[in-house]
């Protein structure tokens, strides 16, 4: 698994994680074993639900159960009044946020969060917003929360200057900054467009572009990512 | 402030050769405990790491060891009607597993045992308009999957199925400003991914439309001090990404550019040991002299 460092324990620690992990597995085995057997009878009701959020809340990456919880949403869809669905939604965005807050990296998390906006009767689009300031708060090179915001400022269309302010206060609280930077560069050509220039960008905002990573030159020369984005300003 | 270089350490005690044996073996009983707690949490990519293991042994020159008829069984019974593999029995379809089945049948020359008219269906039936693929009915799109599916289709020799103009074309929106690729367009550049889209691009015949030289430079520094690589700027290095950054490198004619910089420490500290030597004979031969006169 990445990143995990190996460390060394006693006979003692290593059987008391065995005998904890074994009752784990025990509680995780009859869950799963309960939510084939569910699927195959066709059962898609708030029991699959609750028992899939039981082992996602483990293991989100066990994809074929944010499936499963997606079709008892899109059953749901069939009988629910809008604000039965709306709340059973909202429900889901709170099961969300927690999966998050323990893995922020996990894909089928993100993605099942998508469909979640893209299925209620009423999406918060700001609300997703400010959640994506928090997990880029906890992580700022988090490149599914930058995936998301892209897929948030798409449907809520929100201007590609606000975010391209968004991008400057990262870049002048934080330390890592390539994630920002980047973002940057795909909004300049949107904001300041020049088809006549190579970078498609106009030379007076790419001029301004220098000065602003120059700032960074001078505050934390050892960060590689504004001399990456400085080759770019350069044209190379 | 300095920003500490993020990089590991490699201990001295840490082994200087490879022990093959000791990797084939791990892989050979890899599985035989199937109530093992990381066994059974990974079911989502059993698929996957089967195919790495069975690619580790056929490396080792030990895939014998491997219980063929098991293996097949277990990837046909991962087929679904529509024609896409899940990771594992019961699990849903993905683009993902699918590629590995595809390859793991390959590796056994067992293609014959499964519906490949059903697969390339459903590959194809996954790609959209702007080219792109979904990893699966629930609509994920990431260029991960644009490799897998035309990966998938060559094996089965049935690559021109999908809309290649297509899928290059979105393969390219997702190119950055470093030369480097993201999952999506506007995605950040990730090791990832790009060995994804190159790996796509070269399957496809399109690799003209990388900067091999601006890439090329981009991979190379993913090279930290420990020798690690890492996945993009100012993040640890992950032996997973000697092998996306080193196949990319491969695949676009600049692996050499990797050797070199060994090479060139190699050459330099010659030349420096040289110049110290002839400088330390010559002032011994001066203060002989001076002794001597």
């Amino acid at each position: 698994m990445h990143g995990r460092l190996k460390v060394k324990s006693t006979a003692e620690q290593q059987e008391a994680k065995r005998k904890e992990r074994e009752k784990k597995l025990k509680l995780y085995n009859a869950a799963t074993t309960k939510i084939f057997s569910k699927k195959t009878n066709g059962e898609l009701d708030e029991e699959l639900l609750y028992l899939c959020g039981e082992v996602l809340s483990a293991n989100p990456d066990f994809y074929t159960l944010w499936n499963y919880r997606k079709e008892v949403f899109l059953e749901l869809r069939e009988s629910k009044s809008t604000t039965e669905l709306q709340n059973l939604f909202l429900s889901e965005l709170f099961f969300l946020e927690s999966c998050l807050k323990m893995n922020p990296k996990s894909y089928g998390t993100w993605h099942h969060r998508c469909f979640v906006l893209d299925t209620m009767p009423q999406p918060d689009w700001t609300r997703e917003l400010e959640l994506c300031n928090q997990f880029l708060k906890y992580d700022e090179r988090n490149f599914h929360c930058w995936d998301y915001r892209r897929f948030i400022v798409k449907r809520a269309k929100v201007s590609p200057e606000a975010e391209l302010e968004f991008s400057m206060s990262k870049i002048s609280n934080n330390f890592s900054n390539y994630s920002s930077w980047h973002y940057r560069s795909k909004l300049l050509p949107l904001i300041h467009p020049d088809p006549t220039q190579p970078m498609g960008v106009s030379e007076e905002a790419m001029l301004k572009e220098y000065e602003l990573v120059q700032n960074g030159f001078f505050t934390d020369p050892d960060d590689q990512s504004n001399w990456f984005y400085h080759r770019w300003l350069m044209g190379r | 402030m300095g920003t500490p270089i993020k990089d590991v350490v490699i201990p001295s005690t840490a082994p200087k050769s490879l022990m093959l044996q000791k990797h084939a073996d791990y892989i050979a009983s890899y599985g035989e405990k199937k109530d093992d707690y990381e066994y059974v949490m990974t079911e989502f990519l059993r698929m996957n790491g089967m195919y790495w293991g069975l690619t580790g042994m056929a490396l080792a020159g030990q895939r014998d060891r491997m219980d063929r008829s098991e293996v097949i069984c277990f990837v046909k019974s991962c087929q679904h009607e529509c024609g896409g593999f899940s990771c594992s029995i019961g699990h849903d379809p993905h683009l993902l597993s699918t590629l590995s089945a595809v390859q793991i049948l390959t590796l056994y020359d067992a293609l014959d045992a499964v519906d490949t008219e059903a697969i390339v269906k459903w590959v194809k039936s996954l790609q959209q308009p702007d080219g792109s693929f979904y990893g699966d009915r629930w609509g994920e799109v990431d260029t991960r999957f644009s490799f897998c599916a035309v990966a998938c289709l060559t094996l089965l020799h049935r690559l021109e199925e999908l809309d290649i103009e297509k899928a290059v074309e979105f393969v390219v929106s997702c190119m950055n400003f470093d030369g480097a690729f993201g999952c999506r367009p506007g995605s950040e550049s990730h090791s990832g991914q790009v060995y994804c889209c190159v790996g796509m691009l070269s399957v496809t015949g399109h690799l003209h439309h990388i900067n091999a030289d601006q890439l090329g430079w981009w991979l190379c520094e993913r090279q930290l001090a420990s020798g690690g690589l890492n996945g993009r700027p100012e993040k640890l290095p992950d032996v997973c990404y000697s092998w996306w950054v080193l196949a990319s490198l491969k695949i676009i004619d600049r692996l050499h550019w990797v050797d070199k910089i060994e090479i060139v420490v190699v050459v330099v500290v010659v030349v420096v040991v040289v110049v110290v030597v002839v400088f330390v004979v010559v002032v011994v031969a001066a203060v002989v002299v001076a002794t001597v006169a």
